[in-house]
């Protein structure tokens, strides 16, 4: 009995397995594939459309950007096991506190930035808490600051400015260093050059005649693709990363094996608020103003990209760049049915057939992992 | 395979339409695309659709109404955008926040495409960012004007019922009425949200803590017809002085009823309808109005309210 | 066995009590580096209490612990598996969507640097997954398999090896065998064995007989908190086992045969 051999271990039902479902267990895979049926169906459909010119691509590639930049945090904290509904309420929230920052109280633009991050991660930080210590569900959590935070960012502006939305924030910006790094553009040497060159469309009058319709990529892209270069590289090349994993995939196994669960749990969600607070960063230096409503249903979106880039809703599994294909695919998808001539209505039944069939793809896909047992 | 040759079939006409039209155009076809702030659940928003519908149908020219779905003011100004970007002849926007959507508009009116301004907004926002016209009623002097009318009434205090807080022209709606008041707006309007039991229970609620209020004032039909039930629930309505903004089904009967002493009309299918006019005949003729186009204020009262009643919720 | 070895851990006169409820009423245990110490009992005897208390879960109410002939007492459980106390528990040891090589390592992760960032040492990570699991006898496909395709017996031997690679000096099995079937069973006990063999020493607990008598050195049962003996391997019959785990009916017909311990 103690000398039993060694090929038992092996066992051929392991090994029957197909490259194409060993394809599959891949969490990008789905968003992969989604990636190039979508474009490839916008391509046929509304090539001629204007989607596919340089205003046209500009304009979904910020859509998606705004959705990559809060999926990386929905997608690292859900792997860990948590989610954040308070996201939507939260870019509301922190755009309203750098305009009531900046424009209200008049600070400088930088300090308002710097404390409204401060503010934001510091909310996170006490959800987490709360998730941590009483053990109740992260949904009944963060739905309470969904709440809450929505309720400050139209109280507050209410109170102190009499209105809900604040405006200005572009004066009061001019020439700040950190407004920039949100609300700037780079390579508009490049971009005027294609102008130039006749390759990006000008504009054809008004008082920026000859200049290219498209004149820059915005930060928010910039920041989009850091943040999932940095997402991708925590979960997937650090320690910290495996410790994601562990928390979301049995939290009581990673703790016995040494694995400091709460602490992973509470820095993804401050994580999460962080990335809300570029995106309303972003949003507030782009537009110039707050308004108590932004960020409505975002965080729903969110989610939505991660699931559909391949996370498991019940955390441990997924990729962050499969969030960021969800986020791209969201964001084609909404902007070219636009280009389609679709009835905008019929998009939330896209969003739902989309949605619909990327969790049935997943729950197959973790039944592949987990051997069908 | 056959699919795939089908598909690039269909391809390849979509790529040409354009193209052929193109050979063909500029008598017919033009195509003009309605941006406007308000979310899916607005029912307000289906006389706009009409109205462009039939002006469409009439003049022989493609219209396309677009929204935010849930009423973010950033996301609509992707759509204008995005408008832009499918190069139609003409955009016909509301300018519901000019911070957010003025670079978007100016963008479009400086790659070619006519603007036109309707509903929200100020004829000098209009004007600033280059549009042609705005077409629609300047919220802070309706309100304004119902205020001076109510004070004549002997009104002195109201409530002012706001199921759409975070858009500022409602703000002015409810301002402009206090300031023709010559009272303090203070804790007179309230957040009602947009939930009709909801609108319904804060109405009851702040009617039942500050019993002397006058007169009540709602935003629109969804504010007003709970405001109504609610009113007829506690017994005042018929008693207490009933002003609203827009029309609707309930409202017209309210009116009819004598629970609403008047509805504000902007009429907003001419703030639809006339855009889209204006424009293709621009467009084919050259020729242009040489100002702003009021559609309102008109005060709707019990008398002739026959054709209101026949095509409200869908032409009024 | 080798009597002159000291005891690696010695268990005095445990006592654990609950609030009324006496779990553990003076349990003493030796245990021997290389040796197959099996802890039987039926469900409620205070074998898991116990292994509470030997990996430093709970504290005891009495009684003294000794570790390589000093007195212990351990904190939590992060204590006793500094000292090289580690648990393989039945559930709750691997996670299943993730990979051998993340599992084997979670909590432990090699570190390699670049510049001034530290990275998951994956290469290495790789390696010594494989090489692990080759000499337990187990030839995965990568080290990216994911735990979740493994049987049950190929996970408990995969967090068994995993403890041995920590440096584990004693290692405490709870129920690994509960509920799997023969052959993985039997994979498992091949795992112990390798263990022991190399001189570490095993705590199995389980309530099976067999797989007990198979693999095991010396057999402690506990009853209702209590010990009822420790028999040597060879000195007791399958049957006689059977019987004191049962609640020590005919224990009088045994004490002779249980080397007049209890």
């Amino acid at each position: 009995m103690s000398n039993a051999p060694t090929e038992t271990a092996v066992d051929e039902r392991v090994k029957s397995r197909s490259r194409f479902r060993e394809a599959l267990i891949r969490p990008e895979l789905g968003g992969m594939v989604g990636t190039v049926a979508v474009f490839t169906f916008f391509l046929l459909f509304a090539f001629d459309s204007g989607m596919f010119n340089s205003q046209g691509m500009m304009n979904w590639s910020i859509v998606s950007a705004q959705f990559m930049i809060i999926a990386v945090g929905a997608c690292l904290l859900m792997i860990s096991g948590e989610f954040d509904l308070s996201v939507g309420s939260m870019i509301g929230f922190t755009g309203m506190m750098i305009a009531i920052f900046s424009v209200t109280l008049g600070w400088p633009v930088w300090l308002a930035i710097l404390t409204t991050f401060a503010l934001a991660v510091s909310i996170g930080a006490l959800n987490g808490f709360i998730v941590i210590r009483t053990g109740l569900p992260s949904f009944i959590v963060t739905l309470a600051f969904w709440f809450i935070l929505r309720g400050f960012a139209i109280f507050l502006p209410q109170v102190i400015e009499r209105k809900t939305i604040i405006g200005g924030i572009k004066d009061v910006a001019e020439g700040d260093w950190l407004a920039f790094l949100f609300g700037g553009k780079i390579l508009t040497g490049v971009f005027q050059w294609l102008g130039d060159a006749g390759l990006i469309a000008t504009f054809t009058r008004g008082t920026r005649e000859g200049q290219p319709v498209v004149d820059g990529i915005p930060m928010l892209i910039v920041w989009a693709i850091g943040l999932i270069i940095f997402g991708h590289v925590l979960l997937t090349k650090t320690k910290f990363g495996n410790w994601i994993y562990a928390s979301g995939g049995d939290a009581e196994a990673a703790r016995n094996s040494g694995v400091p669960v709460n602490k992973v749990k509470i820095l993804m969600f401050m994580f999460t608020a962080f990335c809300a607070t570029v995106f309303a960063t972003c949003q507030v230096m782009e537009f110039g103003s707050a308004a108590a409503d932004r960020g409505l249903l975002k965080e729903f979106e969110a989610i939505i990209a991660v699931v559909i880039g391949g996370a498991l809703l019940t955390g441990g599994y997924g990729s962050v760049l499969g969030a960021a294909l969800g986020a791209l695919i969201f964001g084609v998808v909404q902007q070219g049915l636009f280009f389609l001539n679709v009835e905008p209505s019929l998009f939330r039944v896209f969003m739902g057939v989309i949605l619909l069939g990327a969790v049935i793809l997943n729950t197959y896909i973790r039944r592949i992992i987990t051997g069908e047992r | 395979m056959t699919s795939l040759t089908k598909k690039l079939a269909l391809a390849a006409a979509v790529a040409a339409t354009p193209l052929m039209a193109a050979t063909t155009a500029s008598a017919e076809g033009e195509k003009y695309i309605l941006v406007s702030h308000a979310p899916d659940s607005d029912s307000w928003w289906n006389t706009i659709k009409n109205g462009i519908a039939l002006a469409g149908e009439q003049m022989g020219v493609d219209v396309e109404y677009r929204n935010p779905p849930s009423g973010d003011l950033a996301d609509m100004a992707r759509i204008i955008e995005q408008a832009t970007a499918s190069g139609p002849n003409g955009i016909i926007t509301t300018l519901a926040d000019y911070d957010v959507l003025s670079g978007p508009i100016k963008s479009a009116v400086d790659s070619g495409v006519d603007v036109i301004i309707m509903n929200t907004g100020s004829p000098d926002q209009a004007r600033e960012v280059g549009a042609l016209m705005y077409v629609g009623q300047p919220e802070y002097d309706a309100g304004y004007a119902a205020g001076l009318r109510a004070k004549g009434d002997g009104v002195g205090s109201f409530l002012c019922v706001n199921h759409y807080i975070v858009q500022p022209s409602s703000q002015e709606r409810c301002q402009g009425f206090a300031d023709g008041l010559g009272v303090e707006l203070g804790t007179q309007m309230i957040d009602a949200g947009q939930d009709p039991a909801e609108i319904k229970n804060r109405v009851l609620a702040y009617l039942s803590a500050n019993p002397d209020t006058d007169a009540v004032l709602t935003l629109g039909p969804t504010s007003a017809d709970p405001t109504i039930l609610a009113l007829e629930e506690n017994g005042m309505a018929g008693d207490i002085y009933f002003g609203t903004f827009d029309l609707g089904g309930e409202i017209v009967k309210g009116i009819k009823a004598g629970v609403i002493q008047w509805g504000i009309d902007q009429q907003p299918f001419l703030q639809a309808y006339l855009p889209v006019v204006v424009m293709t005949n621009y467009h084919r003729y050259g020729v242009l109005p040489g100002n702003n186009i009021n559609s309102g204020p008109g005060f709707v009262t019990a008398d002739g309210l026959e054709k209101i009643e026949m095509f409200a919720g869908e032409y009024r | 066995m080798n009597p002159e070895k000291a005891p690696i851990i010695q268990m005095k006169n445990i006592e654990k009590h609950f609030g009324s409820v006496i779990a553990l009423a003076g349990v003493s245990l030796e245990v021997f580096p290389g040796e197959c110490h099996c802890l039987l009992g039926d469900n409620g005897a205070g074998k898991s209490t116990f292994i509470k208390t030997m990996s430093g879960v709970h504290q005891p109410t009495h009684g003294e612990i000794y570790f390589e002939g000093k007195p212990m007492s351990f904190g939590d459980p992060r204590d006793a598996i500094t000292a090289g106390i580690a648990t393989v528990h039945q559930h709750l040891a691997m996670i299943p969507l993730m990979s051998v090589s993340r599992n084997f390592f979670m909590g432990n992760e090699p570190v390699r640097k670049i510049g001034p960032l530290n990275f998951f040492d994956h290469d290495y990570a790789n390696q010594v997954t494989m090489d692990e699991m080759r000499k337990m006898g187990i030839n995965l496909r990568g080290p990216d398999q994911a735990v979740g395709t493994l049987s049950g017996g190929e996970r408990q031997t995969v967090a068994i090896a995993r403890a041995v690679h920590f440096g584990a000096k004693v290692l405490i099995l709870d129920e690994p065998t509960s509920a799997l079937g023969v052959r993985q069973t039997a994979n498992v006990l091949a795992t112990i064995d390798k263990v022991r063999k190399q001189g570490i020493a095993v705590v199995f607990i389980t309530h099976n007989v067999r797989h007990a008598l198979a693999v095991g050195d010396r057999f402690t049962v506990l009853n209702r908190g209590q010990t009822l003996g420790t028999a040597q391997r060879g000195q007791i019959t399958p049957e006689e086992l059977q019987d004191l785990m049962a609640g020590g009916q005919e224990l009088v017909a045994l004490e002779g045969s249980l080397g007049g311990t209890v």
